[in-house]
């Protein structure tokens, strides 16, 4: 078990170090362009681009300016951003846990709703009920999260005027300016998790284990909380521990969409305003966001699957 | 100031006014530019026209204005530490609350004293003399005086600034004798060309005439700063040092901006918001909408266009607009291929329909353009003859500049004031394919495109309302200049603006126009099919907002119901 966990976590080191790699390559160096313009501006000349390439290492040779790069980064230092004219810690951790905030609320009603009905909808495959949730979960996974933003603008800000349009939160935190935010990422997402619990129940049901059970006269809530559950969320689990990943990119959409200040339309932010040190520490932390929960999902797997721990 | 000398430009125009030569409009401009106060402009062209007439401004309509309250306002937040460097008009709306100008032109174009009181040109428009207000002070407690005023010029005219406004005040300006690696030549401020007469008198000292000082000194870059600004750090937002009636408390770039009217008495009078928060909603237009259909923001920077209809049905809401000489204006980098051949440039202008342009890509809001930035609402627009679309006149140019067989171009667009500019290009690349040119359009963000917009060989940039067009002139087609995004370079057409711009005689300077439009017209320089309405929303319990053909929004008179 320890040498797993010891190998998961090169893994992920590994594939941090890549990504780095590729970061480093695609923004640090000339292929998209003079750094030095991007951050003096168009009214600069090349002697004051040259003396700043000089003043901020740029004149040093690649491989040695990456495993700088690599140690600012690994003791916390991320340069400064060219839009906000400052630290970019300091501009990205608020956002981040703005995003947090935005991601607990989705999670924490997403997560039990989708696996209430998934369960529900597996428990009793081709049932009325099944049948239902199955077509609602397709329908509301197959609207992209634009237009569903249009929509429930449209319903509940232009039309019934119950909630507020925009979510900047710039009188500080209120929770009513998250709901619509919200809503947009549950209604795209639970379908989807949903639909992967109700084929794993389904999948179980079908079992000659619970059909056992089943016919050795235990009550069927029994069947269901002890022997079935334990099995069918299994494959949920990954999924979402997924879910994470898509959070922090699928968030961009909605976050623009409604203004809030948060991850997303920080990552978009720095990407139209060639903020190069902040791109690259918002890349990286979602890098890190992506491998860590992987990890703890592959760690997590195992434990609550004996065949993968010991084969 | 009229009492000390009236410059004898106000007794030409009162002759044109009498013999209807020129408007009440130019009349109030131009005599106010020659430092008539507003006011005493107003009564001379009662006096002429024989009807009372009444300034737009009314500043009785004041007294009825409640004390208090926090406008909430929807605009991008950008970084905003140096004036003299702004390249968007959004930066110095915050700034504007804090840093004043010399002198403020209001919504209908006329020019008023602000930090300066009272001006007078001489009568070869050569030298102009600034009297500036005594007893203002610099929220840091420092008296405002003819120090800071030559300390902002002598910063402006210095090329290591960068500022836009070397551009506009080149009559100040002498060569170094050195040349950029463009070959153009680098410039410096003349000597003595800003003097020090007393401690609130400043003496500007020009080397040609030019009539629209007072007005280049309401462009938004030209906000006066403390004399000590560069020592203290460089940057307002982290130092808000001003004259004006209002402080920075919070600033966040992408995020918020929290002006709060300062304890001190404001020289300019009542001052009625107690706070103004800029709320930054981002790129998105229909955010806006949002946000002011709930009731999040009062006021919006700007309602897009395609947002107009909407905003329009919506109860609570006012759309305010003002007809403005904003343009997109899709240049050729004259000094690139395939745009050094006039041939090619002339053969892409001569296949745009105007008309259809103004009509699909801005919905018909606002007036047809004629390829040289002069607007038929710019005082000095002199009428050519109309300009049509000729698709075998296209043909045949391009065929003698060996494109027999067409050609084909990228062209850049930004949409950096609405998707009205992508579609504008979008109809162009539909005439243009008639005659074999194919327009590849190259649709990036906002912020890239000023990395390109004077790079490009061909790409559509949005240009701001300036009241008069010598304005814009001298900034975006002078040779050398750093808004030159075209890289244009004709001595002639130099002469021929700098003639046009010393010019005060309103039907002279007309007539010296028409070289000056010609010679841009047919140099092919740019297609530039309309210039656009301006509008904006606003909520009904916003009381003394002004829309503004700048957009040089100002919140000092406005107050909530």
């Amino acid at each position: 078990m320890v040498t797993l966990i010891v190998k998961r976590f090169g893994f992920m080191i590994f594939t941090m170090i890549i990504v780095s790699l590729i970061l480093f390559m695609l923004l640090e160096t000339e292929l998209t362009g003079d750094p030095a313009a991007r951050v003096l501006g168009q009214f600069s000349n090349e002697e004051q681009r040259e003396l700043w390439r000089e003043q901020h290492g740029y004149n040093q040779p690649m491989m040695l300016r990456y495993v700088k790069w690599l140690g600012n980064f690994a003791t916390g230092n991320l340069g400064e951003s060219i839009r906000f004219k400052g630290p970019v810690a300091d501009v990205m951790l608020p956002r981040l846990w703005n995003t947090a905030i935005l991601g607990f609320w989705t999670f924490a009603i997403m997560i039990p709703l989708s696996l209430v009905l998934g369960i529900l909808s597996g428990m009793k495959e081709g049932s009325k009920l099944d049948r239902a949730i199955s077509v609602f979960g397709i329908l509301t996974t197959s609207v992209p999260e634009f237009a569903s933003a249009v929509i429930f603008s449209a319903l509940f800000v232009f039309g019934l005027k119950w909630l507020p349009g925009t979510s900047s939160m710039s009188g500080g935190f209120e929770f009513k300016q998250l709901i619509l935010p919200a809503m947009v990422l549950i209604v795209y997402d639970f379908g989807y998790v949903a639909r992967m619990t109700r084929a794993s129940m389904a999948e179980v049901m079908t079992s000659q284990y619970i059909r056992t059970a089943v016919l050795k006269g235990l009550p069927y809530k029994s069947v269901i909380i002890k022997h079935a559950l334990r099995n069918a969320l299994i494959a949920p689990f990954t999924v979402i521990m997924l879910q994470i990943n898509w959070l922090l990119s699928g968030v961009i959409v909605v976050e623009f969409f409604f203004a809030y200040k948060g991850f997303g339309a920080l990552i978009l932010e720095a990407s139209l305003n060639n903020d190069i040190a902040l791109l690259e520490a918002c890349a990286m932390v979602a890098v890190c966001v992506a491998v860590t929960t992987q990890t703890i999902a592959d760690i997590g797997y195992t434990f609550l699957n004996p065949r993968i721990r010991f084969s | 100031m009229t009492e000390k000398k009236v410059h004898p430009g106000v007794e030409q125009m009162k002759k044109s006014l009498t013999d209807g030569k020129c408007s009440r409009r130019e009349f109030l401009r131009t005599v106010t530019l020659l430092g008539v106060s507003a006011t005493a402009a107003y009564s001379m062209a009662g006096k002429i026209l024989g009807k009372n007439i009444l300034p737009d401004m009314v500043s009785t309509a004041f007294a009825a204005q409640k004390k208090g309250g926090v406008l909430k306002y929807g605009m991008q937040v950008q970084e905003m530490a140096d004036p003299a460097t702004y390249s968007w008009t959004q930066k110095s709306i915050v700034s504007r609350h804090i840093v004043e100008y010399l002198v403020e032109t209001g919504p209908d174009n006329i020019t008023r004293p602000a930090l300066a009181e009272s001006w007078e040109a001489s009568d070869d428009l050569k030298s102009w003399t600034f009297h500036l207000r005594k007893g203002i002070k610099w929220s840091n407690g420092d008296d405002f005086n003819a120090d800071d005023v030559v300390f902002n010029f002598t910063r402006w005219l210095d090329p290591k600034t960068g500022s836009s406004n070397m551009g506009l005040f080149d009559a100040m300006l002498e060569e170094t004798g050195e040349k950029d690696a463009k070959g153009n030549p680098i410039k410096r401020m003349s000597k003595n060309a800003v003097q020090k007469v007393d401690n609130h008198t400043v003496k500007l000292n020009l080397n040609s005439p030019v009539l629209s000082i007072p007005e280049n000194l309401y462009n938004y870059p030209t906000g006066i700063v403390h004399r000590n600004f560069e020592k203290e750090g460089g940057d307002l937002s982290k130092n808000p040092v001003g004259t004006g009636p209002y402080t920075l408390t919070e600033f966040r770039v992408g995020e918020l901006a929290v002006l709060k009217k300062r304890k001190e008495p404001w020289w300019g009078g009542d001052v009625f918001l107690d706070e103004i928060r800029i709320i930054d909603l981002g790129e998105d237009a229909g955010a806006y909408l949002a946000a002011i259909a709930s009731k999040q923001v009062d006021v919006i920077y700007n309602l897009d266009l395609t947002t107009l209809e909407a905003a329009k049905n919506i109860p609570g809401i006012k759309v305010v607009d003002i007809p403005s000489t904003q343009t997109g204006v899709i240049r050729m980098k004259v000094n690139k291929e395939p745009f050094t051949d006039v041939r090619v440039r002339k053969a892409v202008q001569m296949t745009c329909d105007a008309q259809r342009q103004l009509d699909i890509s801005h919905q018909g809001l606002g007036i047809v353009a004629e390829h040289h930035h002069v607007a038929k609402i710019h005082p000095e627009y002199f009428a050519l003859p109309p300009f049509k679309q000729d698709i075998a006149g296209a043909k045949k140019l391009l065929a003698e500049a060996g494109y027999p067989n067409g050609i084909e171009l990228t062209c850049n667009v930004g949409n950096t004031d609405g998707v009205w500019e992508q579609d504008s290009v979008a109809v162009l690349k539909e005439d243009a394919a008639k005659a074999g040119i194919n327009i590849k359009m190259n649709v990036m963000p906002m912020a890239q495109y000023w990395d390109v917009w004077t790079k490009a060989p061909l790409s559509l940039t949005s240009w701001t309302h300036r009241p008069l067009a010598v304005m814009v002139l001298g900034l975006a087609y002078r040779t050398g200049v750093p808004w030159n995004e075209s890289s244009y370079a004709n001595p002639e057409f130099d002469a021929a603006l700098t003639e046009a711009e010393s010019t005060l005689d309103i039907e002279q300077r007309r007539v010296k126009m028409e070289k000056v439009e010609k010679i841009l017209q047919d140099d092919a320089v740019m297609v530039q099919p309309f210039f656009r309405s301006v509008f904006t929303a606003v909520r009904d319990n916003v009381v003394g907002f002004e829309m503004h053909p700048t957009r040089y929004y100002r919140f000092h008179k406005v107050s909530l119901a």
